[in-house]
């Protein structure tokens, strides 16, 4: 999948800044919870998606960030994609909220983590 | 194949002017390990500390956790593709140093995992504060990236673990067991009537501090493949993985897999088990179409009956285990997984991210989320700056009392989905 027909779904400034040239990123600085919401109304709106949103083993509500790939085309809604991101979105209220108490060099290593498992990601979708 | 393991009981672990194994006493030169270590050269410095079952110590972060072992028949060395050179592994005769281990810690990133304490109620729940264990604390060369780091000291655990494990090779086993598989052919004609079982194990293959290696290959990168199970024991599969520590297969795991064990077990009695079948967890959405279908082609081509797919992980890897579960069940091969749960604080949430009705036998290693109190000891390996940092802790885990508030999932093996842990409803 070329770089031209896929988007990037983040909060996280690291994948930001890596991608923001040469990628198409949507960046919003909203919580992990409410990236997933707005990947699912992508997904309704008939966007694919291309990466586990629970990607890692940092659970959601303790990393504040999460980047997700999704198809820039539109097609018929995907059933599998909105299953896989309700259950997400689901999971996130098993964790309790703590993505807001931890020390300012932690941040840096959540978005390094984050931008890690995005890589791997993007490392198979630039090979289709 | 046929791999005869031999066991050597180690009861203690001493430092002293030499390495050296007598009497079922590990003498450990200091001196000489740091320098295998340090062959490391991202790696600033190492100490060296014991931690034996009982005593008032906590481990931690701890990364990796490794069985010492040395190949002294057969092809190839133990770590193949990462520390000895690339052969096919699993035949001939392997010595294992039982009841001690080495681990691995250093701070990678900063919320880094696993607590391993060596008495109190932190104890119940891990394998590790059964075993003698050497542990090395090792520290990076100024500005380091986290993935050499963490490479550094993944292989620094290795090295040392095969130093040690070196001492071993010309010494008598305490006890000896045999693991011996047929060939397709073979196995068709020894047991026409006993059911074909594989063992499916789902490798963590997410990225930076959540990967896997298969003779030295990165398992994101590999297609389902076959082993032969007794390969595993001389370390064909290792650890590269540690956050969330409580469903995460540590090096030892990975060379003492329980489900390898006991289908070996019933190998020839109820069941033919047959390989073991490896596939990943990756990130990317086809990739797991295309992992999932693969699985589920070997499990038909190989004609099984049955298979046992264990996981690694959580979330991202519920909907490979799914996949796999689906797919195997639509070959018509029954299929028993492997799991834990993160079912809330209560107990009450959906334990996993995904479900099927062909997922009809299901096992749980226990549920991460629960909440255990963990008093504080007398001494700390490694540090405590962390431990408000991983996963299931916060700012609030450390008390006034100096007690820790968390949840099973800090705690290294707590509720490993190998069923390599201590967690039972019995």
């Amino acid at each position: 999948m070329s770089k031209g027909n896929y988007i990037v779904i983040t909060n996280n400034p690291l994948v930001f800044e890596k991608l923001k040239d040469g990628h198409e990123v949507i960046y919003r600085e909203i919580s992990y919870e409410e990236i997933l919401k707005d990947v699912r109304d992508r997904i309704h709106d008939g966007h694919r998606l291309l990466t586990h949103p629970l990607s890692g083993s940092v659970k959601p509500n303790e990393t504040p960030y999460k980047s997700i790939l999704i198809t820039k085309g539109k097609e018929k809604m995907d059933d599998w994609s909105v299953q896989i991101i309700e259950s997400a979105i689901q999971a996130c209220r098993k964790f309790e909220f703590k993505s807001d108490k931890y020390g300012a060099g932690v941040y840096k290593d959540f978005q390094m983590i984050d931008w890690t498992l995005l890589e791997s990601g993007l490392a198979s979708a630039d090979l289709w | 194949m046929r791999l005869e393991m031999g066991h050597i009981y180690i009861k203690d672990i001493q430092f002293g002017p030499e390495s050296k194994i007598e009497d079922g006493v590990l003498y450990v030169s200091e001196e000489a390990v740091k320098a295998v270590a340090l062959e490391e050269e991202k790696i600033k410095s190492v100490s060296l500390d014991i931690a034996r079952p009982g005593e008032s110590v906590r481990i931690t972060p701890v990364k990796d956790v490794i069985e010492p072992r040395v190949k002294v028949e057969g092809r190839g060395g133990i770590f193949p593709g990462v520390i000895s050179k690339t052969d096919t592994v699993g035949e001939g005769k392997t010595y294992a140093l039982k009841g001690m281990a080495v681990v691995t810690a250093g701070k990678i990133v900063g919320f880094q995992e696993g607590i391993i304490d060596m008495t109190g109620p932190g104890a119940e729940y891990t394998p590790f504060s059964k075993t003698q264990n050497l542990v090395m604390v090792c520290e990076p060369e100024e500005g380091i990236e986290p993935h050499d780091y963490e490479k550094a000291v993944r292989l620094a655990g290795f090295r040392v673990a095969v130093y040690i494990g070196e001492l071993a090779r010309d010494l008598t086993p305490d006890e000896t067991k045999v693991y011996e598989t047929c060939t397709i052919k073979e196995g068709i004609e020894k047991y026409p009537d006993l059911p074909r079982v594989a063992y499916v194990q789902m490798l963590q293959s997410q990225g930076l501090l959540h990967d896997t290696y298969v003779y030295g290959v990165d398992a994101k990168r590999i297609v389902p493949t076959i082993l032969s199970p007794t390969e595993i024991m001389d370390g064909a599969i290792v650890s590269g993985n540690c956050v969330s520590a409580c469903d995460k297969n540590p090096t030892y795991v990975h060379l003492n897999n329980p489900v390898v064990h006991d289908l070996f077990e019933q190998h020839g009695k109820t069941l033919n088990f047959v390989c073991q079948i490896i596939t990943n967890e990756n990130v990317y959405l086809a990739d797991k179409l295309r992992s999932s279908d693969w699985t589920a082609k070997l499990c038909k081509m190989l004609d099984l009956d049955g298979v046992i797919v264990s996981q690694e992980g959580f979330g991202n890897p519920d909907t490979d285990l799914i996949l796999n579960c689906k797919k195997i069940e639509a070959e018509g091969v029954k299929t028993v997984i492997i799991t834990d749960e993160y079912a809330g604080r209560d107990g009450k949430s959906q334990s996993l991210a995904d479900a099927d009705p062909a997922a009809d036998a299901v096992i749980t290693g226990g549920n991460a989320n629960q909440v255990i109190i963990l008093p504080k000891l007398d001494k700390v390996i490694g540090t405590l700056d962390y431990v408000t940092k991983i996963a299931g802790a916060s700012e609030e885990t450390l008390r006034e009392d100096g007690s820790l508030e968390v949840e099973l999932q800090v705690i290294t093996g707590a509720t490993n989905e190998t069923g390599f842990n201590k967690l039972s409803a019995r």
